[in-house]
């Protein structure tokens, strides 16, 4: 059997070949550092296969023709980096209070204000608790590799027209300027019932999209039903558990620095020391029920992230209560190495 | 140019295509003399790019050019 056919690519480039490869026909962006490849690849092969690509006048602008062309079913992308995520808040909570789908990339880099262009993590509460405004959620997939920048891409449009929910890839300036070999997989996009969608109304009554509920108990009603969908998004949870089997202590972390720590741990190991892996995938829904199983074989977990704390308090939410929970912060503007992370890992052990 | 062990050798020159530069410093990891840095110029995209700090060091090797994930440095010898 011959091995399959690899390519090196950039991570950015990773997310647009994605995106192609699962029919996404339409892609409205600007452009912002460090994510300009993405906008850069689809510019020149979305329309080879049968694709519009948009530079649009500014964030808010892209959003809402993302908005625009979800409504009438097709699949849609856009993408930018955390000042520019900020500025589209707006219009995914218009996409999530109208339920069209739509994914949104966001190669986030570090804050707040303009802040800088190296990787952060510091747009986790943005990503999984919403975002803009109103009682709702978005699905957040989280990659740390360029496979899985491919990877999750593809099947954030499966998620996002199952749920007919905006879906957000959250990776950082780190996973979207490396580059690897991967496999570009053919991607067989699942097709779902779009009657909702605006097609022109010919041989149909008139429908509508809207988020405005006025009259009395609508929009109680919506808001629970969307609350319903986002209990059924549990069933999409993804997390990867790596040397956890006989593990004293389990490091929590995704993106890029689970990529980075991930090494750090193999270090620990050949020093004795017992250590394992918790990676989440999605961070909303997030894995909480998998960690509380795994809190109850191991009492001592370490939250490694790339910002002051933010998602170890979902590990704090998910986890035993018996069980004790560190934290190892690193705010932005240096990349932590993997001895750095095995040091930190010692003092905690 | 004469190196330390007193060859004579022509000088390499080393181009950088700054637009391509992400600042990740491989090149300045592989390269055996310690010759390159991250220097505090900013590219259009707002990297800080590599640049050769120390040419008379420079034996024109090469590995940062082979180093380089985003084609950004040429050697001429």
């Amino acid at each position: 059997m011959s091995s399959p056919k690899m390519e090196l690519v950039n991570g950015n480039e990773a997310i647009a070949r994605g995106a192609i490869a699962a029919g996404c026909k339409f892609y409205f962006g600007y452009p912002i550092t460090p994510q300009n490849e993405i906008p850069e690849y689809l510019s020149k092969h979305l329309p080879e296969v049968g694709g519009t690509f948009i530079q649009a006048e500014s964030e808010i602008a892209s959003v809402n023709m993302l908005l625009g062309a979800g409504a009438t079913g097709a699949r849609a992308m856009t993408s930018s980096s955390s000042p520019g995520i900020s500025l589209k808040q707006e219009g995914i909570s218009y996409l999530a209070g109208s339920e069209i789908p739509g994914v949104i990339v966001n190669m986030s880099r570090s804050g707040p204000g303009l802040g800088g262009i190296s990787p952060s993590q510091g747009d986790y509460f943005q990503a999984t608790r919403g975002g803009g405004h109103g009682d709702y959620r978005t699905l957040v997939l989280a990659p740390f590799s360029v496979q899985e920048n491919y990877d999750l891409t593809a099947l954030a449009f499966d998620l996002a027209d199952k749920y007919r929910n905006p879906v957000v890839i959250l990776a950082d300036a780190l996973l979207g300027q490396m580059k690897e070999p991967i496999i570009l997989r053919p991607v067989t996009p699942q097709s779902f019932d779009k009657s909702w969608a605006l097609t022109g109304a010919k041989g149909r009554p008139p429908q509508f999209l809207k988020s405005l509920y006025l009259n009395e108990g609508d929009l109680t009603r919506h808001n629970w039903k969307l609350f319903q969908k986002y209990q059924q998004m549990k069933a999409e949870i993804r997390f990867e558990t790596d040397l956890t089997d006989d593990a004293r202590m389990v490091v929590v972390a995704f993106g890029s620095v689970a990529r980075i720590i991930k090494t750090s741990i193999r270090m620990a190991r050949e020093e004795g020391m017992q250590v394992g892996l918790f990676r989440p995938i999605t961070l909303f829904p997030y894995p909480e029920e998998a960690l509380f199983r795994l809190s109850q074989k191991v009492d001592h977990f370490f939250v490694v992230e790339l910002n002051t704390g933010q998602m170890v308090e979902d590990v704090k939410l998910s986890v035993d209560k018996g069980a004790r929970v560190d934290f190892y912060g690193r705010p932005p503007g240096s990349i932590p190495t993997p001895d750095d992370l095995l040091e930190e890992i010692r003092k905690v052990y | 140019m004469v190196d330390e062990r007193g060859k004579v050798f022509l000088m390499p020159k080393l181009v950088f295509r700054e637009e391509r530069c992400k600042g990740c410093g491989l090149c300045v990891l592989a390269c055996p003399k310690k010759c390159l840095e991250i220097t505090k110029k900013l590219n259009n995209q707002g990297y800080p790019v590599a640049g050769l700090v120390d040419p008379d060091r420079c034996n024109g090797c090469a590995l940062c050019a082979e180093m380089c994930p985003d084609l950004v440095i040429e050697v001429w010898k």
